[in-house]
């Protein structure tokens, strides 16, 4: 793989993400015009001008930042198209997949309208918007799920697999979990047989997203006071460190701040160090935004890493969600008129 | 007789130095070609950085000369 070119290409790519300057002066426009305005500065121009045909207000903005987004997942794709690194770097955005799916179970156990289903889809991963919108039309989760065993998509196996056991308990962590646990395993499959470089720094991060799932896993157990043998059945295997073992030791502690103190001389010690009123309420919301901020602030700093390797394309990857998933927040925040403070805590600072 | 280890030795001087050329400016040359693509305005800068590794091969051909100006 010439990662000499493609990786140029990113990091002059990577120039043209917005920066914190541009971001504090959409955090201080007052309405959502004056945030179009200023977005039209940049380069997601031209996505706002093609969303605004059909779109206005805070629409235009959500239609126009995700199109943006997959356009240029695309463009990765299509610059390293062919090979292994191709391999992996579809294994990243099919995250995104799993994403997608979720929402539209979630969209169709809650009987939710198919547009607005479709509003929150964002199609970078191996399902295009043609396949999401036919997904989406489906009347219910049972359709949506044979619609994709037709297609032969993997992911109908799981959902196939603990269907029953969902319409028993009517609980979709029962198929979300099966979606994850899926995914992740067929991730740590597929780079562990790529067996090079590249195949290493991408295990990294999966390695990093499971012990983050799994520890968040832990904690909301320990919070809903779920017995061992229940939350185990959830814990996604792959991580040398972080393995079923620890994680049952850290359920059985039977505290929150039991369970932080195993991740001291971890990575993720920085955990334990939330101020103790959110351990004392049992704020779960609070340790998971610090894991998800360690996450991407890790894949980010993946552009220091080796410049000719597929450490570069992870890290855009990443710091283009964080970007799009800021705006958002931004757009929705002053669309909802939230106060400032609340804003700022909910933006991914990297 | 005809010593041959003097234009030898000028030959590798200034052919080592030409392939480490080659091998700098496909490294540079194919970056370059990504930050054009996506940053035309950089052509100028790309130009001057693809030209640096003229000097390894400049210099290998320096050195030959002055070796074969030894031979003379």
């Amino acid at each position: 793989m010439e990662y000499a070119y493609v990786n140029a290409r990113i990091k002059a790519m990577k120039s043209r993400l917005l920066d914190r300057t541009l971001l504090e002066q959409l955090i201080n426009k007052p309405d959502i015009d004056s945030i179009i305005t200023e977005l039209e500065k940049t380069t997601y121009r031209e996505e706002l001008d093609r969303a605004g045909v059909l779109f206005s207000g805070i629409n235009r903005i959500e239609v126009a930042i995700r199109n943006d987004l997959v356009k240029k997942f695309r463009t990765i794709l299509n610059l390293i198209k062919g090979g292994e690194s191709e391999q992996l770097i579809s294994i990243i955005l099919q995250r995104w997949d799993i994403q997608n799916i979720k929402t539209i179970l979630r969209g169709k156990n809650i009987q939710e309208n198919p547009s607005e289903i479709l509003e929150c889809l964002i199609p970078a991963g191996e399902l295009d918007e043609a396949a999401l919108t036919e997904l989406v039309k489906q009347p219910d989760i049972k359709a949506v799920i044979d619609l994709l065993a037709t297609w032969g998509i993997v992911y109908a196996r799981p959902l196939a697999l603990n269907f029953k056991e969902f319409t028993d308990t009517g609980d979709m962590v029962v198929l979300e979990y099966a979606l994850d646990t899926f995914y992740y395993e067929d991730a740590i499959s597929g780079v562990k047989a790529a067996e090079s470089e590249d195949a290493r720094i991408l295990m990294k991060m999966i390695i990093t997203e499971i012990d983050i799932n799994n520890i968040k896993t832990v904690l909301r157990a320990i919070r809903d006071r779920i017995d061992v043998e229940e939350a185990k059945r959830y814990f996604i295997n792959g991580s040398p460190d972080f393995h079923a073992g620890k994680l049952i030791s850290m359920m059985k502690t039977g505290t929150i701040e039991g369970a932080l103190k195993q991740l001291e001389k971890s990575p993720y010690e920085f955990i334990t160090k939330i101020p103790k009123e959110y351990i004392a309420a049992e704020k779960i919301s609070a340790f998971e935004k610090e894991l998800e901020q360690y996450l991407i602030k890790k894949a980010i700093s993946q552009f220091m890493g080796d410049p000719l390797s597929i450490a570069i394309p992870i890290a855009y990857i990443w710091a283009k969600y964080s970007e799009v998933t800021n705006i958002r927040v931004i757009a929705r925040s002053i669309f909802m008129e939230v106060p400032e403070k609340e804003l700022r805590e909910a933006l991914i600072s990297v | 007789m005809v010593d041959f280890g003097i234009p030898i030795g000028a030959g590798i001087a200034f052919g080592l130095g030409a392939l480490a050329t080659g091998i700098a400016q496909s490294k540079i040359g194919a970056a370059g070609a990504g930050t054009i693509a996506e940053k035309p305005e950089m052509f100028g800068l790309m130009i001057i950085l693809v030209a640096i590794p003229e000097t390894l091969v400049i210099l290998g051909f320096v050195v030959a000369s002055m070796i074969m100006i030894m031979l003379v």
